[in-house]
C-alpha cells in the first residue's frame, strides 16, 4: 500500500544514504544521533514499505520526530522528497491504526469550518480553565501526550471574532480600476487567530486593484491533517478545495500563509482537478510573491515609524517554494523600515508539532530566540501564522517585548498612516 | 551476553543518555552509505555516543574484558561498510562529540575532537584566515574522526595532498582500554621525526586498530585568490597529455578534474541549462594561491591546453567560476539520471591508477559496462588518477545487483592489472578488503601481526582492512 504512493515507489532507491540531508535537518542538529536524521526516516520508511517493520506505536513515534519544514528535501542531492515521504508513512501507519480522537479533531473538526471556529471559541472561553482541562474533556491528551500543559501558554490570547466574522463580505471590491480578480485562500490560523492579518492582506490587494473573492466554502488545506497522518480526509479536501477555486473564475489564488500556500502547490493537490479545470495549482500565489512579482509593486504610499525589523523565513516559504527576495523587497520598500538579517532556521512551530514535541519544538525555537535577540530587532516579521505564533511565544517566555507581524500588516500601517 | 544485560552494564558505566539500545533504533546503524550496506542489514547489539575520552575508556575495557566487537563510527558516509557492525558488538556513534577543543593560531594547528563535521571545522578556521586543506565531497556530513580513519581527502589532493599530511597527532584509545598520544605527549611542533611514526599507523587505520578521540591537526593559510580553466577535449587520450604538460611546465593546480563522456551527457540530460559541449573529456583545472600567481598560471594552462583542446576558457570571476563548476558538482546526482528508474550506487566507486593510465581505465570501464549491460558514469580527480565510477541499476531487481556485483570487481581488478589501487581515497572496509592480498601481497601479513599486537582479541571493528587469504 506504502509502495502504491508515487513518491514512495519512485524515489525510494534512489537514496544513496550520503547523509546530505542530516547536516541541515534542525532535528538533528538536537540529537546528532543517526536515529533521528532525515536519512534514518527515509530509512525507515523503506523497511516499512518491505514490512520488515509493522506500523507501531514506536514507528509512529518515529515517523513523528519530524517538522516536515522540507529542509532536507530541498537540500537532497537525488531530489528526494523526504517529508513527502514522511507524509505518506504517517497516513500508513494511522491507516493501520486508525484513532478516534485523531479522526475526531482532524477529519471532523478540522475539517469543517464551522465546528473549528466553534472548537476554538470553546477553548477561548475556556482559556482560564488551562488548555490541560479541555483537552482531558475531549480526549485530547491520548492525541498529545505529555506535552499539553506544557504547551499550555503557546496561545496567548484568542481573538473574540475571527476574520471570516470580521470581513465585510466574500467578494470585496478593487479599490480604483480592477487588474486583476482574486480568491483569498484564508487558512485557519490567520483566520482564528490572526485576524488581523487577514484585514491587511484584503486591504493591501484592494488598494492595488484586486477584486478579492473569498469562497465561503474553502475548508482547511490539509497541511495538520497530512502532517498528522489523516492523509486521505487531506486528499478529499484537495478535491473540495480545488473545485471551489476552479469554479470561482479567478485570475490567481493568493494566501498569506506559507504553509497554506505550499499545501495548494503540493502533488496532493496537482494530482486533483475539477469539472475539467486542471492546474488550479498554477494559480496558486504567496501574498509577498503576487505583490510583488505580478503587482509589480515598487514603492509604498506612507510610511511607518522607523523601526528596525528582522524577516524568518518559514520554511514552507524559504524551503518549499523557494520564496526569500520578494517579503525582503516588500519590507525595505516600507519607507521606515530598516531590515537586519538572521540566519535561517525553523523556529520550531510547524503547526502542531509544538504541542506534540513541546520540548524538543523549545530547543529548536531558542537558537532562533537567540539570534533574533542578538540583531536589536524593534520588530520581527515573517509571511506565516503558523510561525507568529511560534515566534511570539518564544520572545514572551525569554522577557523579548518585540512584536511579530506578517509583512502585509506593516504594509497596511504605511496605508493607514496616509489617512492620519 | 544479551542486549538487555549489555545495555543495563553500559548505562551503568556511562548513564542512560548515552546508550541507545532499543531496537528499532539499533536499525538505523545497520548502513552507511556503501552498496554492500543497501544489500544487507548489519545491526549491532548496542549503540554508545561518549562525550569524553573516559567514556571511550570505559566501554572499551568493557568489550575487551568481555569479548565484543567494537566499531567506531562518524557521520556514516563512509562508502566501504567500514563504520558499520558487521559481526554485532558495540557501535560507538561519535557525531554527537564535536567539540572544537582549541585554535592554536600563533602555531598553526587545532584540536578537535572527533565528531567534528568538516564543513564546520572550516567555517570556525576562516575567522582566522585558516584552513584545514583536504577536502571531501562529504565536506558537509563527514567527520574529521571519520576523515582521520580513512585518510580521507578530495578534489584538491593534487596540490595539497590527504588528510595524513595533516595530522600532527592523535589520542587514541587503544583496545584494551589503555589511552596513547601520537606525535609527542606534550609536543606542539609541526615538526619532528622523533619515534616511530605511529600517527601515520593510525591515520587510515579504519578503526580497526583503536577509536580515535582527539586529532591534533595542522592548518594552513587561506589562499586568497582562485581561478578556473575548462578544456574541452575531443578526443580522451589528450586530456591525461595535457594535465602532465601542464605539470611539465611547472604548475601544480589544487585541482584537476575530469568529465568523461558518460559524465558529459549525465550533466546534460539532468540539467540542460549547464549545456556542456559535447566531447569525449572535458578537465576543469583550478589554480588557487596569491592574485598574481594565481593569473599567470591559469593564463600559462590556458596556453598549454590550448594545443589539444577544442574550447579553453580561464575564470576568475566567482560567479562564472561557480558556473563551471556547476557541472562536476551536480554529476553525483546527475549520474542516475541516465536511466529514469535508475539509482547510482556506491560500489567500485573509487579506483585510482597512474595518470599515465587513465584513458586506459577509462575505455576499459566503458567496455566492462557493456559486458554486464551496465551504465556506468565517470569523473574524478584525473590530477592523481583518482576515478570515480557510479555505475546506475535499478537496486530492486536482484538480477541487475547481481551484475552490478560482477562489475564492480571486474572495475577492482583492472585498476590493479593497470599498476593502481582499488581505492584513491574512500578506503577499503568491508568491501574491498577481499582486495588486499592481490593489492598487498606478503605485506597484509605484516598488518596482520600489528594489529595482532595492539588488538590480540580481534575486538576492533573485525572484518575490515584487510582478509587473508582463505578467510571470509
Ligand atoms: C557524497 C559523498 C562524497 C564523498 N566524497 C569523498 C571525497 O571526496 N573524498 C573522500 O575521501 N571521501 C569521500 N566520501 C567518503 C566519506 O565521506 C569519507 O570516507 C569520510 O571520511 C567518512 O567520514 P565519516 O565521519 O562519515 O566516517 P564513517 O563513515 O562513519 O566511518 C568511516 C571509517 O572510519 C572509522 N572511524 C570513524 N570515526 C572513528 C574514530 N573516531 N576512531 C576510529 N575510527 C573511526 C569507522 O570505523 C569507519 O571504518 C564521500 C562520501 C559521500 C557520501
Ligand atoms: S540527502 Fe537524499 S540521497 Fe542523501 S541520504 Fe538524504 S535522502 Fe538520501
Ligand atoms: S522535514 Fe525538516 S525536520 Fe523533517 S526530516 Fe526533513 S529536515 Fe528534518
Amino acid at each position: 500500500m506504502l509502495n502504491q504512493v508515487p513518491v514512495v515507489r519512485e524515489q525510494i532507491k534512489k537514496c544513496v544514504r550520503c547523509g546530505q540531508c542530516r547536516s541541515v535537518c534542525p532535528i538533528f542538529a538536537e540529537f546528532k544521533t543517526e536515529n533521528m536524521s532525515p536519512r534514518g526516516q527515509v530509512f525507515l520508511v523503506q523497511m516499512l514499505r518491505d514490512g520488515e517493520i509493522q506500523p507501531s506505536d514506536k514507528v509512529a513515534a518515529k515517523l513523528s520526530d519530524c517538522l516536515l519544514c522540507e529542509t532536507c528535501s530541498s537540500s537532497c542531492p537525488s531530489g528526494i522528497q523526504v517529508h513527502e515521504m514522511i507524509q505518506a508513512a504517517r497516513t500508513y501507519v494511522a491507516s493501520q491504526r486508525p484513532s478516534f480522537t485523531r479522526k475526531l479533531i482532524f477529519d471532523t473538526v478540522w475539517s469543517s469550518p464551522v465546528l473549528l471556529r466553534r472548537t476554538v471559541g470553546l477553548i477561548r472561553l475556556s482559556q482560564r480553565l488551562g488548555l490541560q482541562t479541555i483537552a482531558r474533556t475531549f480526549g485530547l491528551t491520548k492525541l498529545l501526550p505529555g506535552d499539553l500543559s506544557k504547551a499550555e501558554g503557546i496561545l496567548s490570547s484568542i481573538p473574540r471574532r475571527g476574520a471570516r466574522q470580521q470581513l465585510p463580505a466574500l467578494t470585496i471590491p478593487a479599490r480604483g480600476t480592477r487588474k486583476y480578480r482574486v480568491a483569498y485562500f484564508l487558512g485557519c490560523a490567520t483566520d482564528l487567530l490572526h485576524p488581523e492579518v487577514a484585514l491587511a492582506t484584503v486591504e493591501v490587494l484592494t488598494c492595488n486593484g484586486c477584486e478579492v473573492v473569498i469562497p465561503s466554502s474553502l475548508k482547511c488545506c490539509g497541511m495538520p491533517q497530512v502532517a498528522n497522518g489523516e492523509g486521505t480526509v487531506a486528499q478529499e479536501l484537495a478535491r473540495h478545495n480545488n473545485c471551489v477555486l476552479a469554479n470561482a473564475s479567478v485570475d490567481a489564488v493568493v494566501s498569506d500563509c506559507a504553509s497554506c500556500t505550499s499545501a495548494l502547490k503540493s502533488p496532493r493537490y496537482q494530482e486533483v482537478e475539477c469539472g475539467g479545470q486542471a492546474e488550479i495549482y498554477k494559480k496558486v500565489y504567496d501574498l509577498n510573491v503576487f505583490l510583488v512579482d505580478c503587482l509589480k509593486l515598487d514603492s509604498v504610499p506612507g510610511s511607518i515609524p522607523k523601526t528596525v525589523v528582522t524577516y524568518h523565513d518559514p520554511c514552507h516559504l524559504v524551503k518549499a517554494q523557494k520564496v526569500k527576495t520578494q517579503p525582503r523587497k516588500l519590507l525595505r520598500m516600507i519607507p521606515g523600515v530598516e531590515l537586519k538579517e538572521i540566519p535561517e532556521r525553523c523556529c520550531g512551530g510547524s503547526g502542531t508539532f509544538a504541542l506534540t514535541h513541546y520540548d524538543l519544538s523549545m530547543k529548536i525555537l531558542n537558537h532562533k530566540v537567540e539570534a533574533i535577540a542578538k540583531t536589536n530587532a524593534d520588530l520581527v516579521a515573517t509571511a506565516c501564522p503558523s510561525c507568529i505564533i511560534q515566534l511570539e511565544y518564544g520572545l514572551r517566555q525569554n522577557g523579548l517585548g518585540m512584536k511579530v507581524l506578517h509583512p502585509v500588516q506593516l504594509l497596511s500601517q504605511a496605508y493607514q498612516s496616509l489617512d492620519k | 551476553m544479551n542486549r538487555q544485560a549489555l545495555s543495563q552494564e553500559l548505562i551503568k558505566l556511562l548513564g542512560a543518555e548515552k546508550v541507545i539500545a532499543d531496537e528499532l533504533d539499533l536499525m538505523y546503524y545497520s548502513y552507511d552509505s556503501s552498496f554492500l550496506a543497501k544489500q544487507h542489514r548489519f545491526i549491532p547489539d548496542i549503540v554508545v555516543t561518549p562525550r569524553s575520552t573516559e567514556d571511550v575508556v570505559k566501554v572499551m575495557k568493557y568489550a575487551y574484558e568481555h569479548g565484543i566487537p567494537v566499531t567506531p563510527r562518524g557521520a556514516g558516509t563512509g562508502e566501504t561498510c567500514g563504520a558499520v557492525a558487521i559481526n554485532g558488538g558495540i557501535v560507538l556513534d561519535m557525531s554527537t562529540w564535536d567539540v572544537i577543543d582549541e585554535v592554536d593560531v600563533p602555531n598553526m594547528q587545532v584540536f578537535v575532537r572527533p565528531g567534528v563535521v568538516h564543513a564546520n571545522l572550516n567555517e570556525h578556521l576562516a575567522q582566522y584566515g585558516l584552513f584545514f586543506p583536504p577536502d571531501p565531497g562529504s565536506t558537509r556530513m563527514c567527520t574529521i574522526g571519520g576523515m582521520v580513519a580513512n585518510n580521507a581527502s578530495g578534489l584538491r589532493a593534487v596540490k595539497y595532498g590527504c588528510t595524513e599530511q595533516y595530522v600532527l597527532g592523535l589520542e587514541v584509545v587503544l583496545p584494551n582500554g589503555e589511552v596513547i598520544i601520537t606525535g609527542g605527549m606534550k609536543s606542539r611542533a609541526v615538526k619532528s621525526v622523533s619515534g616511530m611514526n605511529l600517527t601515520k599507523l593510525f591515520v587510515g587505520s579504519e578503526g580497526v586498530l583503536g577509536v580515535i578521540t582527539r586529532i591534533r591537526l595542522r592548518v594552513w593559510p587561506k589562499p586568497k585568490a582562485r581561478g578556473i580553466v575548462m578544456a574541452v577535449f575531443p578526443v580522451l587520450e589528450d586530456a591525461p597529455k595535457a594535465v602532465l604538460e601542464v605539470y611539465q611546465a611547472g604548475i601544480l593546480p589544487s585541482g584537476i578534474e575530469i568529465l568523461d563522456d558518460s559524465a558529459i551527457k549525465a550533466i546534460n540530460m539532468y540539467r540542460p541549462d549547464i549545456n556542456l559541449p559535447a566531447a569525449e573529456a572535458i578537465l576543469l583545472f583550478e589554480v588557487d594561491g596569491n592574485p598574481a600567481s594565481v593569473d599567470w598560471e591559469g593564463q600559462t594552462i590556458k596556453e598549454i591546453v590550448n594545443r589539444r583542446a577544442s574550447q579553453v576558457e580561464w575564470a576568475t570571476d566567482p560567479k562564472r567560476m561557480a558556473d563551471l563548476w556547476e557541472g562536476r558538482s551536480v554529476v553525483a546526482s546527475a549520474a542516475a539520471r541516465v536511466r529514469p528508474d535508475g539509482s547510482r550506487v556506491f560500489a567500485g566507486e573509487d579506483i585510482s591508477v597512474p595518470l599515465s593510465r587513465v584513458t586506459e581505465v577509462l575505455r576499459g570501464i566503458r567496455g566492462l559496462g557493456e559486458q554486464f549491460g551496465i551504465k556506468v558514469v565517470n569523473y574524478g580527480h584525473i590530477g592523481d588518477g583518482n576515478v570515480h565510477t557510479a555505475p546506475v541499476i535499478d537496486p530492486e531487481i536482484p538480477a541487475e545487483v547481481e551484475q552490478a556485483n560482477k562489475l564492480v570487481d571486474a572495475i577492482h581488478r583492472l585498476a590493479i592489472e593497470l599498476g593502481g589501487s582499488t581505492t584513491g581515497e574512500h578506503g577499503v572496509g568491508a568491501v574491498r578488503a577481499q582486495y588486499a592480498v592481490a593489492e598487498h601481497g606478503d605485506a597484509v601479513k605484516v598488518m596482520q601481526a600489528i594489529k595482532n599486537a595492539i588488538d590480540p582479541k580481534g575486538i576492533m571493528n573485525p572484518g575490515k582492512l584487510f582478509r587473508l587469504e582463505g578467510e571470509n
